[in-house]
């Protein structure tokens, strides 16, 4: 039998817009489709940019502190650290922050990948519309939001890590409340792994399919998860440690395979661990001031000089480029996050030969944030 | 570390260096010996990754900064390569050859400063801003409160505080980071 | 097996000047705006009409801003806004509410422009968050909007930085009231008052390449 088929041209193109339920946030792809399949696509951003580098730029340092944790929107602590380590760096002051308080800030920094490691496990699935995975583990997210809450005073955007240390101190009875958040987590965590990872549904979709080679690590400077997933044991709390992280006890997880279910395999096994380091933290939480004697904050300069400081978020590696020039305003920060390079080369070098009902689960599993793309 | 310092010292000649922690080295070189450096860096020594690309406007000295951050991911020390450009003909070469992510940054250090970088793709593409018609924003003689005050003016009513008065009535001295 | 041979079908145009369309930019369709219904209405089928519209209020899924991070809890099993008969939907012509979560940068007003009059009547608007009430945290800032209600018809404002879902759901119980009263009219104030609506957000969007009124 012969059919007649017109000459037709060649691609289509669409636009993953920025409404769209499947892409990660405000952003969009502008596809170019050949059949099911994509040929090609351009990353858009600048839906969300709001110049942070320019509002710092015009900021003391104590009025920057509370705006740089809307940086990243979903985990807001580690820009607040980020901010801190940077300036501490540049003005000696990281010599002064006091025991108790680095202990809070890591454990803050734990509380804060936990949060986001259960809402980007229940996003794997739910980008794949098996809803039960999502409502279950944005629930269980929300018992930590509550410690959150009790602890800094807001469930979102904490300003807690500050100069010097911590802006208060634990309340009483914390660690049991903590603990118990902690239980109810674990005893739901086999059932999530029920759901997710023996669902025959996301094994049939995630399994081979958005694979990064390992060649691209060095060239793109990848980080974070989908590094893991190939099996390098790459992780920046080991590699370039920053707070309490080289006195805690835990390893680097890795998984094999580099693919979405690989992904979605490190980030559940994170979750487990970052239970276990909130334990150890507060079993060894010392005694004593939680942040340093401040200079006062609206004469404080710090001498001119540049630093560089990163730090490990669920995403990957996130780092901050603070210069100063010796008056009470910073002279440049320019923010590096991991989406950066995830969401933009990675994901537009990624997207030919991929089927067009991928794009969504493959940009969850980069975790491709974009508020911190253009800040 | 600090061998490496030496080297690109001996083979290319630099302006300053600095160490600013254990794993953090700095060093400045002339303009035209970046894309050499950073090539001769990537190819013979362990500072393979790209981390990260900025630009700094020291308006007052007439010049732009490029800084280059490049990591070595296995003895785990970062590399900051800074280079000085004018800042009228502001122009540097594209390292969109070595790294692919490169392009992005440059496409964005141009949007955002003006600084052309020729033969990167994409450069004049907007990246972040849509219709925009003034000078590049991230320039110092960018004023953005009075880019707000005509574009986007607030609503009217508002009332404005010097922060310095109200802290200092109400916190006193030492600011309100404590509660002693 | 089927072979597939490629050949050029006929293609008949039609004559010469024979189909006039309205250039871009007069209105696409018809060559007017959306009318106002004409007010028909009886009163006592008004409050019914007002009484179902008001218990299931459809939510686009867009997330335009930090707000949208309070969105998620807010549509999951522990803060549930289905039981308001709320429900998240993918497009704007199944919707009828658009929450305009935080910020608004100037690209993005654009294409939340296009979303709000793609949505059909009657529609809603709901600011979330600081700044869409006077700028919030963002005031200084080139790219961001500062007063949400030149450009779009804000029917409630929830306060915050950014507010819990717990007022989130105070904030729509009472545009819920709002609605059976029926003095939420955003979208007859907009229609109402288009060509002023029109010129505010013509003076910030400096890049119009649409038709003025987006069906």
């Amino acid at each position: 039998m012969t059919t007649e088929v017109v000459e037709l041209n060649r691609w289509v193109q669409i636009w993953f817009g920025p409404q769209h339920p499947g892409i990660t946030g405000n952003m969009s792809v502008q596809a170019w489709l050949e059949g099911d399949t994509f040929a090609g696509g351009v990353t858009h951003v600048g839906y969300l940019h709001r110049g942070f580098e320019k509002l710092m730029e015009r900021r003391k340092f104590i009025q920057s502190f509370p705006i740089v944790c809307r940086i990243c929107v979903p985990e807001p602590d580690t820009n607040e650290y980020l901010l801190a380590a940077a300036l501490e760096d540049l003005s000696g002051l990281d010599t002064e922050v006091p025991e108790r308080g680095a202990w809070m800030r890591t454990l803050v920094m734990e509380m804060s990948r936990l949060q986001m490691n259960l809402m980007t496990l229940g996003g794997h699935v739910g980008s794949m519309a098996l809803g039960t995975a999502p409502n279950w583990l944005i629930a269980l997210r929300d018992l930590i939001l509550d410690r959150f809450e009790e602890l800094t005073g807001a469930r979102v955007y904490h300003m807690f890590i500050t100069y010097g240390g911590v802006r208060r101190d634990l309340p009483a009875g914390f660690a049991e409340r903590m603990e118990e958040n902690l239980r109810t987590i674990e005893k739901k965590l086999p059932l999530v792994d029920n759901v997710i990872f023996d669902s025959s549904v996301f094994r049939k979709r995630a399994v081979g399919v958005g694979v990064v080679p390992e060649e691209w690590v060095d060239e793109m400077s990848l980080s974070g998860p989908i590094v893991r997933a190939m099996g390098l044991p790459r992780d920046l709390r080991k590699d370039f440690p920053y707070l309490k992280y080289p006195e805690l006890d835990f390893e680097v997880v890795t998984a094999h395979g580099s693919d979405i279910y690989a992904r979605a395999w490190v980030r559940r096994r994170e979750i487990s661990q970052s239970i276990d380091l909130i334990r150890q933290i507060l079993g060894r939480m010392p005694e004593g001031p939680y942040c340093a004697k401040l200079p006062n904050m609206l004469t404080w300069t710090i001498p001119p000089g540049q630093t560089y400081v990163r730090a490990e978020a669920t995403r990957g590696e996130m780092g901050y480029y603070v210069v100063t020039d010796g008056s009470d305003k910073m002279r440049r920060v320019h923010v590096r996050g991991p989406s950066y390079v995830h969401g933009v080369a990675l994901l537009e070098r990624m997207l030919p030969g991929t089927n067009i009902a991928d794009l969504a689960p493959l940009m969850v599993s980069f975790q491709v944030c974009p508020p911190e793309i253009e800040r | 570390m600090t061998e490496i310092l030496d080297q690109i010292r001996q083979r290319f000649g630099a302006e300053w260096q600095h160490v600013q922690r254990p794993d953090l080295l700095q060093i400045g070189v002339d303009a035209k010996k970046v894309v050499p450096l950073l090539t001769w860096l990537k190819e013979h020594t362990p500072f393979v990754q790209l981390t990260h690309l900025s630009a700094v406007d020291w308006i007052e000295e007439g010049q732009f900064q490029l800084t280059y951050l490049l990591t070595d991911p296995t003895a785990h020390v970062s590399l900051m390569v800074c280079a000085r450009i004018d800042r009228d003909a502001a122009e540097a070469e594209s390292v969109s050859a070595l790294w692919p992510q490169a392009v992005t940054y440059e496409q964005e250090i141009n949007e955002m400063f003006g600084i052309r970088f020729p033969g990167s793709p994409r450069q004049g593409v907007p990246f972040i801003l849509e219709g925009w018609d003034d000078i590049p924003p991230m320039r110092r003689d960018f004023d953005t409160v009075a880019y707000m005050n005509t574009r986007h003016p607030p609503r009217p009513g508002r009332k404005h505080t010097d922060p310095r008065a109200y802290v200092g009535q109400v916190f006193g001295e030492r600011g309100f980071l404590h509660d002693d | 097996m089927a072979t597939t041979t490629k050949k050029k079908l006929p293609v008949f145009e039609p004559p010469a000047g024979s189909l006039a369309h309205a250039p871009l930019g007069q209105g696409c369709f018809l060559g007017e705006t959306e009318r106002l219904q004409a007010p028909k209405l009886k009163e006592a089928l008004a409050t019914i009409k007002n009484w179902f519209r008001a218990n299931s209020l459809w939510v686009m899924a867009y997330g335009t801003g930090c707000g949208a991070i309070e969105l998620r809890p807010l549509v999951t099993s522990r803060f549930d806004f289905e039981r308001f008969g709320m429900a998240m939907r993918p497009t704007s012509r199944q919707s009828n509410v658009l929450i305009i979560s935080g910020y608004l940068a100037v690209k993005s007003l654009k294409r939340v422009i296009r979303a709000y009059e793609q949505m059909p009547s009657p529609k809603w608007v709901v600011g979330l968050g600081s700044c869409t009430i006077n700028g919030g945290m963002y005031w200084d800032s080139y790219n961001t909007i500062n007063r949400l209600d030149l450009y779009l018809p804000v029917d409630m404002y929830i306060a915050g930085c950014m507010p819990r879902p717990e007022a989130l759901l105070a904030g729509f119980g009472d545009l819920m009231q709002r609605i059976k009263r029926g003095e939420a009219n955003g979208w007859h104030h907009y229609l109402e008052n288009f060509d002023w609506y029109k010129a505010n957000q013509k003076k910030v969007i400096t890049d119009w390449n649409m038709p003025d009124y987006n069906w």
